[in-house]
């Protein structure tokens, strides 16, 4: 038997926040309720208060600015996907949208939602960490601004406590060309990858490469960041990365990896592959900023 | 707890618990039951409704959710004397063998012809990639859809 809980409908975000900390841990937040649906029917999560957020305005905006892109923690994945004209970091995003689930279940669920389930498979996080994203978080008293690759503590597990992830901001630094690609290993549509790997790389007109994020899925309880990959990749010109590069930062990445075998796959598997998904990713970033693999 | 809802063009006002979905709902309260319930899991596309136009797992919705929204059922669209083209267009290809699925995939056509008037044979697969035909029927269905968009070019065009 399911539990039964009472619905609430706060009328703005701070409310929303002064409801969470009143009932604590009885209340869950609940957006698109894609994920919260299986936690609820397979009593996974029990609670007393249902905090339905997906009344709030002004949290479904995506705003292309100069020096970020900020996205609304309620936009849908469809609206995500519908976004890949505006900006070539949002094309990328809405091609991995379209990996997501089905069509009527993206316009259902959310970006922040999917942030916040905290899988470390999802298909969102890792394109996020590897662009340096903030999660902005609206507290009782304001908003703090956490790095995505601090936001999560574990499996289903985030910082964001009794206060509620409100957007998500990538930055664009001046005068860098900033690109993000993403690969995964899944068996269709519908499916959840297997692993899963994303890079982004930032350049300047040099065309040397000033940052690089190498984030990797489903190959540790959170998505984690390869540090030595991304040092490996930084400082190098765009026109003289070779195949053999390419290989080596793979490997680096794998050696990152801390992968289990479950029902999914086989660790030896995931680190494998990891090495392959890192390789195309940077061979598609170094391609998108206009170098060659040489 | 009082709950109103918009379904099918009605305004209607219902009593029902809070923790009940918009698809048990539908059913069960306004016998609805073109809305079809299999997996309870967003993944078989058979309770799929249109809510503002855009298709949506019903069995993934609070009943509150549906507040404020226009909500479209197999029901609300056309009758048996005077079918929507795409209902035609499914009698006229076979999209169906058991048809349990076919409210679902008529309702996922709906929203992707209005978005996409002439699709190609692969965007008609990839759109209705998340309806489960466990007839498998597949290809009737595609051309069913095909069909209709179609009917809806030249009945636009009249």
């Amino acid at each position: 038997m399911q539990s039964h809980f009472e619905y609430l409908r706060p009328s703005s975000t701070k409310e929303a926040v002064q409801m969470k900390i009143e009932f604590g841990q009885r209340a869950k937040y609940w957006a698109g309720g894609t994920d919260m649906t299986l936690r609820w029917r397979r009593e996974i999560d029990r609670f007393s208060h249902c905090i339905d957020i997906t009344y709030l305005t002004g949290l479904d905006n995506i705003e292309v600015e100069e020096d970020c892109i900020r996205i609304g923690a309620l936009v849908s994945l469809s609206a995500l996907e519908r976004a890949d004209q505006r900006h070539h970091l949002l094309k990328t995003l809405s091609d991995v949208t379209k990996l997501m689930c089905t069509p009527q279940t993206r316009t259902l669920a959310t970006v922040g939602g999917n942030l916040s389930n905290a899988s470390p498979a999802a298909d969102l996080t890792p394109p996020f960490i590897a662009m340096d994203a903030l999660a902005e978080i609206t507290t009782e008293d304001g908003i703090r601004t956490v790095p995505m690759d601090q936001f999560f503590e574990g499996v289903n597990r985030t910082v964001v406590g009794d206060d509620l992830l409100s957007a998500i901001e990538i930055p664009l630094p001046e005068s860098q060309h900033k690109v993000v690609k993403y690969h995964r290993i899944d068996r269709t549509i519908v499916d959840i990858a297997l692993v899963n790997a994303s890079t982004s790389l930032s350049a300047d007109r040099s065309r040397t490469i000033t940052r690089a994020g190498v984030a990797l899925g489903a190959v540790a309880p959170i998505v984690i960041r390869s540090p030595a990959a991304e040092r490996f990749l930084e400082g190098k010109s765009i026109d003289l990365v070779s195949e053999s590069d390419l290989e080596k930062v793979g490997e680096i990445a794998s050696e990152d990896a801390k992968p289990i075998s479950d029902v999914r796959a086989s660790a030896d598997y995931r680190r494998a592959m990891i090495k392959v998904m890192t390789a195309r990713c940077i061979k598609d970033c170094i391609e998108e900023l206009g170098g060659t693999i040489s | 707890m009082r709950i109103r809802l918009n379904v099918n063009g009605n305004a209607i006002e219902l009593e029902s618990a809070t923790d009940r979905t918009l698809a048990d709902v539908l059913r069960d309260e306004l016998g609805l039951i073109g809305v079809r319930v299999s997996c309870s899991e967003g993944e078989c596309g058979s309770c799929t409704i249109l809510v503002d136009g855009q298709p949506m797992t019903s069995c993934m919705m609070l009943v509150n959710q549906g507040e404020g929204k226009e909500i479209l059922t197999i029901e609300g669209l056309g009758t048996p004397e005077d079918l929507h083209p795409i209902q035609q267009a499914f009698i006229e290809e076979q999209g169906f063998q058991c048809a349990f699925c076919t409210p679902g995939f008529i309702l996922s056509a709906k929203a992707f012809l209005e978005e996409n008037p002439n699709p190609t044979e692969d965007e008609v697969a990839f759109a209705m990639s998340g309806n489960i035909c466990r007839c498998g029927a597949y290809p009737y269905i595609v051309r069913s859809v095909l069909n209709a968009a179609e009917k809806l070019q030249a009945g636009s065009s009249n």
